[in-house]
């Protein structure tokens, strides 16, 4: 498996003596844990990385964390002693007479059937594993799901449990056995990666690789304690799976947890019975856990310092713990979130100084950020810390890091402090070559166009397409044969729905036709009386007129006097401004029509798949620019995470707002690339995978292929715009989308909440008027 | 503003007009030489540089050419603040596109740079058979509003590189107060320079 066609004796041996460290690592591990024989497996298949990530997870960051069964209550008192300053069972009584939850409507309701969940003899019959000696199992729940993308396309379920030992209260979930996550990479991927990289930092890249291949279980939490929750945020939306979030003393957070079979009553009333909760006084739907903290900083806060706070914290009004009194782990995490910092993410950890003084757009990440994820801390440490310090802050870092390197394992055991040494700003750019090549390492090869012939297999004998996720899958990594595009384009563009039969599809295409000629007569029926009554319509037409002459006149279709097709995409685009008379036409609605005209041939059916495609990139077009901004305000914080010192070099250079994108953004790439090239491109993007916001990826991609020559030759905002329109026709699409596809895997559920909710092309999050324009008193 | 050093001078210029009267076509003639005749709608702006010789300097043009539709209207202060120069751009063969040059020169005089050179071009002179502005009246309301006013085509090529020379001769020098050969006065308001010479 690891046998790479390009690798060097020396880069091999390296990589050995690395698995070989993990391995031990992971041995240790599994001989303190008593796991499953069967997941303790060493070997290197796929499950056995997993497992050793796990194991590498649980020593090395999660080791403050109290375990029944393998580590003594001492230990665990002792910490939470250490922690907290005084005992935390002394602090239980006192307060917990000052705040009741009696009072609680959720409360009292859970009271009255909380237990249903707590049968031993459930925990017997569905466990794998049985509690240890003199724990109790208090609370189980399954189809407890965390969510790996926003809207919930690649999700992992398993099952949550509470444990009392003691008077200590543990939570675990497990996700089920068996059950794969999409964001896994595979085998081949790895080999990819030991062919391509620079040796020295290997080690390093396979360790990320393997959080990737590891990523089900890499959000698998096991026994975390109770001391070391901060708070727990519950969400009870009308609409929807209720979850929660829960945040951890070290100021990280386990992905959100939805309850698809309900139960976060019960959960925070069971909670609320083992150890001492209260209801915040900011937020009704937070509780605090083991809120002592504000009486100990009001005695040290004159040693107030920075430390990296989850923005859940933020909201919790929690401030800074010196340093000195955290564990060593503690510190350790927090020399991790600098260094994270250094590259100035401003939405994810922000000292408390610092976020004071920070952009406006803060809450508005944090309120998304809040809303759909937060790390946890090995995710962070493996895939943001290691990218951006690898990737982005220089030399410097990067050597540190590789005088690490050899020792991998060790990576946990680093000065406190180093991080702080790494450059807030680059000064020196990074090695080009290397970082050429590590952009280019994750994305998968691109496969062949799916053709009919296989496209057929995705269909049931009725013409429904059975696995979508898979078909849509299948398009992203290869796009589709041109001749299939007319068949695809309307499920990818969601004017099909693809549990549809063909016969349903053809009725469909008989009533939208009547549909599309009913619209259209509207305004063929304008009499040119009345047409000299009715400006905006004179206007409108003018400008259609106009811009279809314009439209693709050196491609083949579009060639010539007279063409038809002209008249066409004329008679759709007038068609359209009297169906969304609110957002009527607006120059770019041309590109996008036209190569859904060349693939369809049919005008109505065009129509339809442009009406489809317009649900989600109209608010591009809207007067207010709304979908436009979102977009360049999300592809700002994506380059923020991904590339800091491409992000600082804009800021300095007045460049943030990112207005040289705008073309990109407002056509989808049209201008970009061949016309073959933007139908594969579309089609890529249209299968909203692995992001529906795949495009914004695509625009990092192509900023890190060029990062170097702007930065390299200073440019400023116009010369950046001139070069950046210049690139028309000279990116190669395929290693773009594959950087792309990696970036989007990168910055996980970082890149995700980068990301506003509503952001084109997901669909308006409103769905009653779309588009309140009654201001736009010309067009 | 136009800055100058060792006699040249960088300005930025803004082209500026409705859908369709030329704008794009007029600056990749004048910087590639070159016409189509389907010239695609310009998507957010495009920016050009070219540099033109005249009697005492070399001045860089820095030129943006923005899109046409009202809906973009709200970035036009984002390319004309600054600008030294600016070119209102009407088609001859559309009265609205006359009319809404006419909204152009009112928001630049309202918003834009005091000092700012600017020129009214009637393109797409080369179509005499369907003109709807007439010279005259385009040549009148130029003069009453300070604005030089040339008809061009951008197909033939015909006044194309001369509105750019007429912009550069008429930008102000401003250099360090020792050297006076630089020192160039704003000109009358639309005076034809027949034999302007095409530069590069």
């Amino acid at each position: 498996m690891l046998t790479g066609g390009g690798i060097s004796a020396v880069c091999m041996s390296r990589l050995l003596q690395f698995i070989k460290a993990v391995e031990r690592q992971g041995q240790d591990h599994d001989r303190q844990e008593n796991h499953d024989p069967a997941e303790a497996s060493h070997d290197l298949s796929p499950r056995g990385i997993d497992q050793l990530i796990v194991s590498r997870h649980d020593t090395s960051s999660e080791s403050d964390v109290t375990r029944p069964g393998n580590l003594d209550g001492t230990e665990g008192k002792k910490r939470r002693k250490d922690r907290n300053g005084h005992s935390t069972e002394g602090t239980f009584h006192l307060e917990n007479e000052l705040h009741d939850l009696s009072d609680d409507a959720d409360y009292a309701a859970s009271q009255l059937h909380g237990s249903v969940y707590m049968t031993p003899s459930d925990s017997i019959k569905t466990s794998a594993s049985a509690e240890p000696e003199g724990a109790e199992l208090v609370y189980l729940k399954d189809n407890v799901t965390i969510h790996l993308t926003q809207f919930a396309s690649e999700r992992i379920s398993g099952r949550l449990k509470l444990i009392k030992q003691g008077p200590s209260l543990f939570m675990n979930w497990i996700p089920y056995k068996g059950q794969n996550s999409d964001a896994r990479l595979s085998e081949k991927g790895i080999l990819l990666i030991i062919e391509n990289i620079p040796s020295l930092v290997l080690p390093y890249i396979f360790l990320l690789c393997m959080a990737f291949v590891a990523d089900k279980n890499l959000y698998t939490i096991r026994d975390a304690s109770f001391s070391d929750v901060r708070s727990i945020r519950r969400h009870t939306p009308t609409l929807g799976w209720q979850y929660i979030i829960i945040v951890m003393s070290s100021g990280l957070a386990f992905p959100p947890l939805y309850f698809y079979s309900g139960g976060v009553k019960e959960f925070i009333a069971t909670v609320k019975q083992h150890i001492f909760l209260m209801r915040s006084a900011e937020d009704a739907n937070v509780f605090l856990v083991n809120d002592f903290e504000s009486r100990l900083q009001r005695t040290l806060s004159s040693l107030e310092l920075p430390r990296a706070v989850s923005v859940a914290n933020l909201q919790l009004e929690s401030t800074s713990v010196p340093l000195g009194e955290l564990p060593s782990n503690e510190n350790q995490d927090i020399s991790h979130a600098n260094a994270a910092d250094a590259s100035s993410s401003a939405c994810l950890y922000n000292g408390r100084a610092r976020q004071k003084v920070h952009d406006p757009a803060r809450d508005l990440s944090i309120h998304v950020l809040e809303k759909f994820s937060l790390v946890t801390r090995f995710a962070r440490e493996t895939t943001s810390q290691l990218f951006r310090e690898s990737l982005n802050n220089g030399f410097v870092s990067a050597n540190e890091r590789r005088a690490h390197s050899l020792s991998p394992v060790d990576f946990s055991d680093e000065p406190v402090y180093e991080a702080e040494k790494v450059p807030k700003e680059s000064e020196v750019f990074p090695d080009p070559i290397e970082l050429e090549k590590m952009t280019l390492v994750w994305g998968q090869p691109r496969q062949a166009p799916l053709c009919l012939k296989e496209w057929a297999t995705y269909l049931d004998s009725e013409g429904r397409v059975m696995d979508s996720k898979a078909m849509r899958k299948r398009i992203f990594y290869g796009g589709a044969d041109h001749l299939l595009r007319k068949e695809a384009w309307p499920f990818l563009l969601g004017y099909h729905a693809y549990d549809s039969t063909c016969a349903e599809r053809e009725y469909l295409k008989c009533i939208k036709k009547t549909e599309y000629e009913t619209i259209k007569v509207q305004w063929q029926s304008v009499s040119a009386e009345q047409a000299k009554r009715f400006t905006k319509f004179r206007e409108r037409k003018g400008l259609i007129d106009k811009d279809v002459v314009r439209t693709d006149r050196s491609f083949p279709f579009y060639e010539g006097d007279d063409n038809v097709n002209i008249n066409c995409l004329r008679d759709i685009l007038l068609t359209y401004s009297f169906y969304n008379f609110d957002l009527g036409y607006c120059q770019g609605m041309s590109d996008l029509l036209s190569p859904i005209l060349f693939v369809m041939g049919d005008e109505a059916e065009s129509f339809w798949c442009f009406v489809a495609l317009m649900e989600r990139l109209g608010p591009n077009f809207n007067r207010d620019q709304n979908g436009m901004h979102s977009q360049l305000f999300a592809l700002s914080k994506l380059v923020e995470l991904l590339d800091g010192p491409l992000h600082d070099y804009f800021k300095q250079n007045d460049c943030l707002n990112y207005f040289f994108c705008f073309r990109w953004l407002l056509i989808q790439f049209k201008r970009e690339f061949e016309y073959e090239s933007v139908m594969h491109l579309w089609e890529v993007l249209w299968t909203h995978h692995p992001s529906e916001h795949l495009h914004l990826y695509v625009c990092v991609a192509i900023l890190k292929r060029y990062r170097n020559k702007i930065m390299g030759e200073q440019m400023d905002f116009d010369t950046l715009l001139k070069f950046i329109n210049g690139l028309s026709g000279k990116i190669e699409l395929d290693s773009i989308l594959r950087d792309a596809e990696a970036l989007c895997i990168c910055a996980g559920e970082h890149g995700a909440a980068s990301i506003p909710p509503g952001t084109p092309p997901s669909l308006p999050l409103d769905d009653g008027l779309l588009n309140t324009q009654l201001e736009d008193d010309i067009l | 503003m136009a800055t100058t050093g060792n006699k040249s001078i960088n300005a930025k210029l803004v082209l500026l007009g409705d859908v369709g009267a030329g704008k794009s076509s007029l600056v990749l003639r004048f910087v590639r030489g070159q016409f189509v005749e389907f010239q695609e709608s310009t998507i957010g702006a495009a920016f050009f540089s070219q540099t033109l010789a005249v009697n005492d300097a070399t001045v860089k043009f820095e030129i943006w050419d923005t899109a046409g539709q009202e809906r973009y209207h709200s970035l036009a202060p984002m390319y004309y603040r600054g600008a030294a120069a600016a070119i209102i751009v009407y088609d001859i063969t559309n009265q609205a596109s006359f009319e809404r040059a006419k909204k152009w020169v009112q928001e630049l005089h309202s918003q834009g740079n005091p000092n700012m050179v600017t020129a009214l071009a009637g393109n797409k002179a080369d179509l005499l058979d369907a003109r709807k502005v007439t010279s005259e009246e385009a040549q009148t309301y130029a003069q009453e509003n300070g604005l030089f006013f040339l008809e061009t085509s951008a197909k033939t090529a015909s006044n194309v590189n001369d509105i750019f020379y007429e912009i550069a001769k008429r930008l102000p020098r401003v250099q360090p107060a020792p050297n006076p050969s630089g020192m160039v006065l704003m000109e009358r308001p639309a005076e034809r320079t027949v034999s302007a010479s095409c530069c590069s």
